[in-house]
C-alpha cells in the first residue's frame, strides 16, 4: 500500500510526489505517458510577474520547480526593474524537452516515488475516506491518500475552428471515467477553457524584421541552489501583427468556437486569443507577439499573444500576416482545451476535500491556471497529505506569509469565473512578500517540516546574518559625496556622508547603489546578494512597518476561529444570502469570512457577535 | 393592511386596531416585522405594548432598528449615520444634510470618488502586473490627471466640511465687551425674536449663560461671556481668562461697545484686536441715544459693524441678516448638495487625501510604483471605512476592462 497516489505527473502532481517522498512517504504517480512528467502544455517559460514569487516559494519549501528551470533555462530576465523590489520578478525561457527530462531522471531517481504508466478511471471511497484507485483498466491501487492533479486531462476536449477531438493535450488521451467517478461521489464540477498559439518554424522566420530581446546578466537564477557553467544566452524576439491580420481574423470570428458557441465554458481574461483580442479592442490596430524558442535543440517557435482556436487553414493565413512571417510554416496548430473543474469551495485550506477524507486536489482541477500556480498548489497538497497521514497539524500558509497564501485563500473563497492566475496585485501585503525576502519567509517553516536538507538551511542563516551585519554597518562607513555622480551634489555641505544616507536617496536605483558600495566601500561585504538584502530591508522599512501594521489587524481576525461544521442558518438576523454563501464556502475564521465574495460588513458584524456571544457562554 | 381587534392573553378586547405585516426583505430592519395602529391616548398604546411584551417580545434599544437594517445589509455605514443625524436634526439645514445622507446622495459622491480611485490605482497595477504589455504612452501624465482630479474632489468633499459642521454641531457666537455695553440686552432680544431650541451637542459652559436659537434652520449657540451665572461653582475664578477660551471657540464674537461712550470704538476696536476670535463683528449698540453725527464710521468702511438699540429693537433685525451672512460664507455649499458632517468621516478624508498625495509626489518622481500602489491602497481602505467594500477582484476587472491584457 502507498502513502500516497498522485494522479496526474504535470507541474503539480510532481511537486505533490516530490514533497511527500522528502516528507519519508512511498508515493505513487500515476499517469498516461510516464516520459511527460513535468511537460510545458503551453508556453515554454517559467516565472513572470507573480508568479516568479510562487516559484521561489517552491524554492524555499524544498520544492524542484526553480533549480529544474535554473539548469534548463535558455534566456533569464528580471522584469519590473524600475518599479519598486517588491515587484521584481524572474523570468525564465526554457528549452522545454531538457526541462521535462530533468524533472524525468530526479523523479527516476527518488527511491519513495514511484511512476505507474495508466489512466485513473475510478476513486475507492469508503465512509468517506479515500482508499485508492481503480486505473481504467481495472486494477486496484491501494493508498492512504490520493492528490488529483488532472490538469486539462479532466474531461478535456480540444477545439480547433470547427473540428473537436477529446484530449488533454494534442495528440494524446483524456480522463473521461474519472470526472463521472468524481461526480457520484457528489463533487460539483464545471468547464473552463485555456487556449495556445500555433508553433512556427523558426527556419521561416525573417528575424531580421523583429525586434531582438537579450536576456540578463548576471543571470538570476531562481533557487540558492543553482550553480551553471558559464553559457550564451538564447535571444527572444518581439514582432508586430499587421492591417492584413486585423482583417482576416475580423471576417473570420463566426468560424471560431468561442464565437460559434461550440464552447461556452470561459477562457482567461488575461490571456486572451488573438480573436478575441482583435474583437474586444476593435480600434486597436495591431497587437505584439514575442517569438518564444522552446528550446536549443529544436526550431519551434512559440509565438506568445497569437493563441487561438480558429480553423488551421485561418491560423495560418493569420500568421503570414504577421511581420516577419510572411513565409512561416505552421508546425502544429493552435487550439482551445475545455476541461473539468472542481469549484474549490469543496477543498479546505490544506486542500483536502470537505466531501472525502485523505483526498487532495491541485491544479487545474481548482479552477487555476498556470506550472507556477499548479505546482506550489501540488507542493502544499503533497505536505498537507504527510501530515494528515501522521495526524499532524496542517500546513497552512496566509495572505501575508506567501504568494501561494493569497491563491489558495482566493480560490477557496471565491467562485470560479475563469481559471485563476497569480497577479502581484492580488497580494495585499505586496510590500512584504518580495522575491528577496521569500527564504526568510519561508525556510525555518519547511525546515522544521523536513523539506529542506540541513546544508541549504545553513547556507541561509549565514546569508541572513551577514544582512543584518550590513545593515549595521551602513551607518558607520563613510564615502565621498564626489564619487558618487549627480547624488553627490546633494549634499552641500559636506564632502563625506555615510553608507546610509546613500540608500535611502530617492531618486537612486537599487542596482546603482550596489554599484556605488562595491566601487568605493568594498570593505563592507563581498557578498553581493547580502548587499542587495540589506539596501531594500532599509530603504523600505518606514513601509514595510506601516505595511507590517495592516498584516496585525489582519492576522487579529484570522486569529477569530469558526468552527468547520458550524450552522450559519441558526444564526437570527443574518441574511438568507450570507446564511449561504457561509455553508457553501465555510470560511475558517472570521476574517476568510470577510473576504467571500458578496458578503457584506454587515453580514460579518453579525457574524462576529453571534460567536463572542458563543464563546461567552462556553466560558 | 388589516382592521380588528387587538386581544389580551385573558381574551378582553383592548381596542379596534389596524395592522401591517412586512415579510422579510420588505421592512426597514430586512428581518419580517410588524405595525400595530391603535386609537390615540398613551393609555391604550401602553395597554397594548404591555400585552406585547408578556408574550416574549421586548422594547428595542434606542437605534436598535436602524442596527439591524445595517446588520441584514439593507444600509450602509454612511446610511446608518444619516439615519441617526435625521433623528437628532433639530433645524432645516442639519434635517437637509441628513436628508442627502439617508437618500444615498452622499454614499453616491463617496462612491464615484473611490471608482476614480480604484481606476487610478488599476493603472498604476497594470503597469506593474503586466510590464511587457503596450499601456498608454503618456503614463505618467495621464496618472498625473487622473490623481489631480481626485485629489480635487476629496478636499472639495472636505472643504464642505467647516460648513457640516456648523450644521451638525451648530454654530457659536460669543456675545464681549465691556460691562454696561448692554450684552444681556442683547442676548435676550436675539433670544425673544428667535425660536429657542434643543442643543444640538453637549454645552461646552457651565458657568456663562448660554442659550440655543434657530436663525434660518441654522442651530446657533449664543454664549454671554458677561452674564456669569449665579449658581455656578467658584464664581470668583470664572473671570476673564474663561471668557477669553469661549471667545477663542466661538465661530463668531459680537463685539459690543456703548456708543455714548467716548472713545468707545476705538477702544472696542483695539481690544477685539487683541483677542484671538476667529471673526469679529462690532456692536454698536444704544444708537437710540445718538441723534446725529455718530462716531467715525466714515474711516471704517471696510470693519463689520452694525449699530443696534438694544432698547427699541433698532438694527437687531439687520445684526441677524450680518450673522446670517458670515454663517453662509462659512457654510458654503451647504443648501445646494452634499457634505461632510460627519467627524468621522472628516478623519477619513484627510487620511485618504494624504495618502493620495503621497501617491502623487511618486508619480512625479516616476518612482516605486509599487510605493505608488501601496499608498492608493491605504487612500481606498480609508474610503471603504466610510461605506465598506472590497475591492481587489474591481482592480483586475477595471484592469481587463480598460487594457488589451494578454501575450
Amino acid at each position: 500500500m502507498y502513502d500516497l497516489i498522485v494522479i496526474g505527473g504535470g507541474h503539480a502532481g510532481v511537486e505533490a510526489a516530490l514533497a511527500a517522498s522528502r516528507m519519508d512517504k512511498k508515493v505513487a504517480i500515476v499517469t498516461m505517458d510516464a516520459s511527460k512528467l513535468a511537460l510545458m502544455s503551453c508556453n515554454p517559460a517559467i516565472g513572470g510577474v507573480g508568479k516568479s514569487h510562487v516559484v521561489k516559494e517552491i524554492d524555499a519549501l524544498g520544492g524542484i520547480m526553480g533549480e529544474a528551470i535554473d539548469a534548463t533555462g535558455i534566456q533569464f530576465r528580471r522584469l519590473n526593474l524600475s518599479r519598486g523590489p517588491a515587484v521584481w520578478s524572474t523570468r525564465v525561457q526554457a528549452d522545454r524537452v531538457k526541462y521535462n527530462q530533468y524533472i524525468v531522471d530526479f523523479v527516476n531517481s527518488d527511491k519513495n516515488v514511484e511512476v505507474i504508466e495508466a489512466l485513473a478511471g475510478e476513486l475507492l471511497v469508503k465512509n468517506h475516506k479515500i482508499e485508492g484507485i481503480k486505473t481504467e483498466s481495472g486494477e486496484a491501487i491501494l493508498s492512504k491518500t490520493v492528490i488529483i492533479a488532472s490538469g486539462t486531462f479532466l474531461g478535456g476536449l480540444i477545439h480547433i475552428g470547427e473540428k473537436k477531438i477529446k484530449a488533454g493535450r494534442f495528440g494524446e488521451n483524456a480522463a473521461y471515467k474519472l470526472s463521472e467517478s468524481l461526480k457520484s461521489i457528489g463533487f460539483k464540477t464545471g468547464r473552463l477553457k485555456t487556449g495556445t498559439p500555433p508553433r512556427i518554424d523558426g527556419r521561416t522566420i525573417d528575424w531580421n524584421k523583429c525586434e531582438i530581446q537579450p536576456g540578463h546578466e548576471p543571470i538570476p537564477f531562481f533557487s540558492s541552489r543553482s550553480r551553471r557553467e558559464p553559457f550564451k544566452q538564447t535571444p527572444c524576439y518581439l514582432t508586430y501583427t499587421s492591417e492584413k491580420t486585423k482583417e482576416i481574423i475580423s471576417t473570420n470570428f463566426h468560424r471560431s468556437p468561442i464565437f460559434s458557441g461550440q464552447v461556452d465554458s470561459t477562457g482567461p481574461r488575461y490571456c486572451p486569443s488573438i480573436e478575441d483580442k482583435f474583437y474586444r479592442f476593435k480600434d486597436k490596430d495591431k497587437h505584439q507577439l514575442f517569438l518564444e524558442p522552446e528550446g536549443n535543440g529544436t526550431d519551434d517557435i512559440y509565438p506568445n499573444g497569437f493563441s487561438t482556436s480558429l480553423p488551421e487553414d485561418i491560423q495560418r493565413l493569420a500568421i503570414r500576416s504577421v511581420i516577419g512571417m510572411e513565409e512561416a510554416i505552421v508546425t502544429r496548430p493552435g487550439y482551445a482545451v475545455e476541461y473539468d473543474y472542481c469549484p474549490a469551495n469543496q477543498i479546505k485550506p490544506t486542500m483536502e476535500t470537505r466531501l472525502v477524507q485523505g483526498l487532495f486536489l491541485a491544479g487545474q482541477i481548482n479552477g487555476t491556471s498556470g506550472y507556477e500556480e499548479a505546482a506550489g498548489q501540488g507542493l502544499m497538497a503533497g505536505i498537507n497529505a504527510v501530515l494528515y497521514i501522521e495526524k499532524e497539524k496542517p500546513f497552512i500558509l496566509d495572505r501575508s506569509e506567501a504568494y501561494i497564501g493569497v491563491m489558495i485563500d482566493d480560490i477557496t473563497t471565491r467562485s470560479t469565473t475563469e481559471p485563476y492566475r497569480l497577479f502581484t496585485s492580488r497580494a495585499e501585503y505586496r510590500l512584504a512578500m518580495r522575491e528577496d525576502n521569500t527564504r526568510d519567509r519561508l525556510m525555518e517553516k519547511g525546515e522544521k517540516l523536513g523539506l529542506l536538507s540541513g546544508r541549504e538551511y545553513s547556507l541561509f542563516v549565514s546569508l541572513q546574518a551577514e544582512t543584518s551585519r550590513i545593515e549595521k554597518q551602513l551607518p558607520k562607513i563613510q564615502l565621498r559625496t564626489s564619487q558618487i555622480g549627480e547624488i553627490g551634489k546633494r549634499f552641500i555641505r559636506t564632502d563625506m556622508t555615510t553608507l546610509e544616507n546613500l540608500v535611502r536617496q530617492p531618486g537612486l536605483s537599487i542596482s546603482t547603489t550596489v554599484s556605488y558600495i562595491e566601487e568605493f566601500a568594498p570593505e563592507l561585504s563581498t557578498n553581493r546578494e547580502a548587499i542587495e538584502r540589506a539596501i531594500i530591508s532599509v530603504r523600505y522599512s518606514g513601509y514595510v512597518e506601516k505595511q507590517q501594521r495592516e498584516i496585525d489587524k489582519f492576522k487579529k481576525l484570522e486569529n477569530e476561529k469558526i468552527p468547520s461544521d458550524f450552522d450559519y442558518s441558526s444564526i437570527v438576523g443574518l441574511k438568507t444570502e450570507a446564511k449561504e454563501k457561509f455553508t457553501l464556502f465555510r470560511p475558517s475564521s472570521l476574517g476568510q469570512a470577510g473576504r467571500i465574495e458578496g458578503v457584506t460588513p454587515g453580514d460579518v458584524s453579525v457574524l462576529s457577535i453571534y460567536l463572542t456571544r458563543i464563546k461567552s457562554i462556553a466560558i | 393592511m388589516r382592521y380588528g381587534k387587538f386581544v389580551s392573553s385573558e381574551n378582553e378586547s383592548i381596542d379596534e386596531v389596524m395592522a401591517v405585516v412586512m415579510p422579510a426583505g420588505q421592512s426597514y430592519t430586512g428581518l419580517s416585522q410588524a405595525e400595530i395602529f391603535c386609537h390615540g391616548g398613551r393609555q391604550v398604546a401602553s395597554l397594548i405594548l404591555d400585552e406585547i411584551v408578556k408574550s416574549g417580545a421586548r422594547t428595542a434599544e434606542p437605534g436598535e432598528f436602524t442596527k439591524l437594517a445595517f446588520l441584514s445589509g439593507k444600509i450602509d455605514l454612511s446610511k446608518a449615520e444619516a439615519v441617526a443625524e435625521i433623528i437628532s436634526a433639530n433645524t432645516e439645514q442639519s434635517y437637509r444634510a441628513a436628508r442627502e445622507h439617508l437618500l444615498g446622495n452622499y454614499s453616491k459622491l463617496i462612491d464615484d470618488i473611490y471608482s476614480d480611485l480604484i481606476s487610478l490605482l488599476a493603472q498604476v497595477e497594470a503597469s506593474i502586473d503586466f510590464p511587457e504589455e503596450e499601456l498608454s504612452p503618456n503614463e505618467t501624465k495621464a496618472l498625473l490627471k487622473l490623481s489631480d482630479k481626485n485629489i480635487n474632489q476629496i478636499s472639495s468633499l472636505l472643504e464642505t466640511y467647516k460648513g457640516g459642521k456648523i450644521i451638525k454641531e451648530g454654530f457659536k457666537i460669543a456675545l464681549a465687551g465691556k460691562t454696561n455695553a448692554g450684552k444681556s440686552s442683547l442676548f435676550n432680544q436675539l433670544l425673544k425674536e428667535q425660536r429657542a431650541i434643543v442643543a444640538p451637542t453637549e454645552g461646552t459652559t457651565r458657568d456663562f449663560l448660554s442659550e440655543w436659537i434657530d436663525i434660518d434652520g441654522y442651530a446657533i449657540n449664543i454664549i454671554d461671556t458677561a452674564g456669569i451665572r449665579k449658581d455656578a461653582e467658584h464664581v470668583e475664578k470664572i473671570g476673564q481668562e474663561s471668557a477669553k477660551k469661549i471667545i477663542e471657540d466661538s465661530d463668531l464674537t459680537l463685539w459690543m461697545f456703548d456708543q455714548t461712550d467716548k472713545d468707545a470704538f476705538e477702544k472696542a476696536h483695539s481690544n477685539s484686536q487683541e483677542i484671538k476670535a476667529r471673526e469679529i463683528l462690532l456692536v454698536a449698540n444704544k444708537s437710540d441715544l445718538i441723534s446725529s453725527e455718530k462716531w467715525s464710521k466714515q474711516s471704517n468702511q471696510t470693519l463689520n459693524i452694525v449699530e443696534t438699540s438694544c432698547k427699541t429693537g433698532e438694527g437687531i433685525k439687520e445684526l441677524q441678516r450680518k450673522i446670517l451672512e458670515i454663517i453662509r460664507a462659512n457654510a458654503k455649499d451647504s443648501s445646494s448638495g452634499v457634505i461632510v458632517t460627519s467627524r468621522r468621516h472628516q478623519k477619513k478624508l484627510k487620511a485618504a487625501l494624504s495618502h493620495l498625495r503621497i501617491a502623487r509626489k511618486h508619480i512625479e518622481v516616476s518612482e516605486s510604483p509599487d510605493i505608488t500602489a501601496f499608498e492608493l491602497r491605504m487612500g481606498a481602505n480609508e474610503l471603504e471605512e466610510i461605506t465598506g467594500r472590497i475591492y481587489n477582484e474591481q482592480i483586475l476587472g477595471e484592469i481587463f476592462s480598460k487594457f488589451c491584457i494578454g501575450k
